[in-house]
């Protein structure tokens, strides 16, 4: 910039637009032979010339010294969970999306470890009794009575979240009296998916999940909060306990950054 | 910008293949990431105009037209991302001091990290017309010609708006540093 200023004493009279060009492509390696001729000539001739090439080189000098920046760390992943690729059908895209969230690395890891460190919710084996509600809240992280999920009946309903903080997939199914929410989210912030079952006379028969990081299952006042970061995956059993539970659609909340970004329903009859 | 390479991975996105939008992603989150930190001067702002364009791109690679090269697609929506964060924050709140007033402090040295910052923060005097062709050549590497396909203009203006724009940031350049006491 030293040269820049020292050059600025000498005020420079404006160039016609062709030599502009012809400096600018010289500058940038844009310059064919003829050009680059004419080019020699002016700044032979010209010390206008000359010092406004130097100018422009000097500031083009400062441009590309500037250095390539790392982008951050979580980028990669941060877009890659949140990125839903087209398929050609409906079928197609639910596969599509659980097959890829399935094949993940540490997803792989986890399921094959199973209990091993990366699953930060466990799996507790219960005693014969039905879980309750109240058994539910008072235990920290995941409970489950171990209940078989290879045969986790019809499916009921289907709702798929897709927004800018959170996107997943919720499928409800049923096999006799017992109703199985199986749950996969995505978000680069804390979020939090709360279903109630109040007036269902549901019970809380089983909760598994895993996730990225820390998350947290908690039963309050009739509904389940699944809370969590990054890829979860929740399976949550209920168990229907009373004829007189009534069969209006489940009612689910998500939330991200403890805020309400989407509510949907699930019916949980046939009809 | 391996066009055949790009083509390829991108028919594979079209089919549901997450690897290969895995690749997209970290072959152009870094070229991205930099064009977006240039234009909008700031690390978060950059990672989530980052963010925003691959989920753009993604969204709509149905629609992409393979005739036209990926990396000047990618470019469009990148460019038109940050310079749509650009004009959001605008309305939202007043440029920083060191954006207004970049030389703080005279006794500083002019070292390379502090020279990068002057460099930057001249660049963010420019208007966005300016800044964007500067960035894509300077800090994308692109050819008039791909910066012409990428804007949608024709190469004399992308080569006189580069010129204007240089000019300008030599003038910017000459002026902060005359009136920096101690110099």
């Amino acid at each position: 910039m030293t040269d820049m200023n020292e050059q600025n004493k000498n005020s420079q009279a404006p160039v016609d637009q062709h030599i502009q060009n012809l400096l600018n492509s010289s500058i940038d390696a844009e310059i064919n032979v003829i050009e680059q001729h004419e080019l020699d000539r002016l700044l032979e001739n010209s010390e206008n010339v000359r010092n406004l090439n130097k100018d422009l080189r000097a500031v083009t000098s400062l441009l590309d010294g500037l250095p390539e920046l790392e982008p951050p760390g979580y980028l990669q992943s941060a877009i890659e969970s949140q990125v839903r690729l087209p398929v050609q059908s409906d079928i197609d895209e639910k596969r599509s999306f659980v097959g890829g969230w399935l094949n993940t690395n540490w997803l792989r890891t986890g399921f094959a470890l199973a209990a091993a460190v990366v699953v930060t919710v466990g799996i507790y084996q219960m005693g014969s009794a039905p879980l309750t509600s109240r058994d539910a809240a008072s235990m920290a992280g995941t409970v489950a009575k171990g209940t078989s999920l290879d045969q986790r009946g019809i499916l009921l309903d289907v709702f798929r979240l897709d927004t800018d903080k959170l996107n997943g997939l919720v499928e409800l199914r049923n096999k006799n009296d017992l109703f199985t929410l199986d749950v996969q989210l995505n978000s680069v912030e804390p979020s939090e998916m709360v279903l109630s079952f109040a007036g269902h006379g549901f019970e809380i028969e089983a909760v598994s999940g895993m996730q990225e990081t820390d998350g947290a299952v908690s039963v309050i006042d009739g509904s389940v909060h699944l809370a969590g970061i990054g890829e979860q995956h929740f399976t949550l059993s209920l168990k229907r306990t009373s004829a007189t539970g009534n069969d209006t659609p489940l009612e689910l909340g998500f939330f991200a950054n403890n805020k309400l970004i989407q509510k949907a329903e699930l019916n949980i009859s046939q009809d | 910008m391996h066009k055949d390479k790009d083509a390829a991975l991108v028919n594979d996105c079209k089919h549901g293949d997450r690897r290969a939008m895995s690749q997209l992603v970290d072959q152009y989150q870094r070229p991205v990431f930099n064009a977006a930190y240039r234009i909008l001067g700031n690390m978060d702002d950059a990672a989530d105009a980052t963010q925003t364009v691959f989920l753009k791109v993604f969204e709509n690679i149905g629609k992409y037209n393979q005739e036209f090269k990926f990396f000047s697609w990618v470019y469009r929506i990148a460019i038109n991302e940050s310079l749509n964060q650009v004009k959001k924050r605008r309305h939202q709140q007043p440029l920083d001091d060191s954006q207004t007033s970049p030389w703080q402090d005279p006794e500083e040295k002019l070292d390379s990290e502090r020279l990068c910052k002057r460099v930057q923060d001249a660049l963010m005097l420019l208007n966005d017309d300016y800044r964007t062709v500067v960035v894509l050549k300077h800090i994308s590497g692109c050819s008039y010609e791909q910066i012409g396909e990428i804007l949608q203009l024709p190469e004399k203006t992308v080569k006189s708006r580069l010129y204007s724009a240089r000019q300008l940031l030599r003038k910017t350049l000459i002026s902060i540093e005359i009136e920096t006491p101690g110099q």
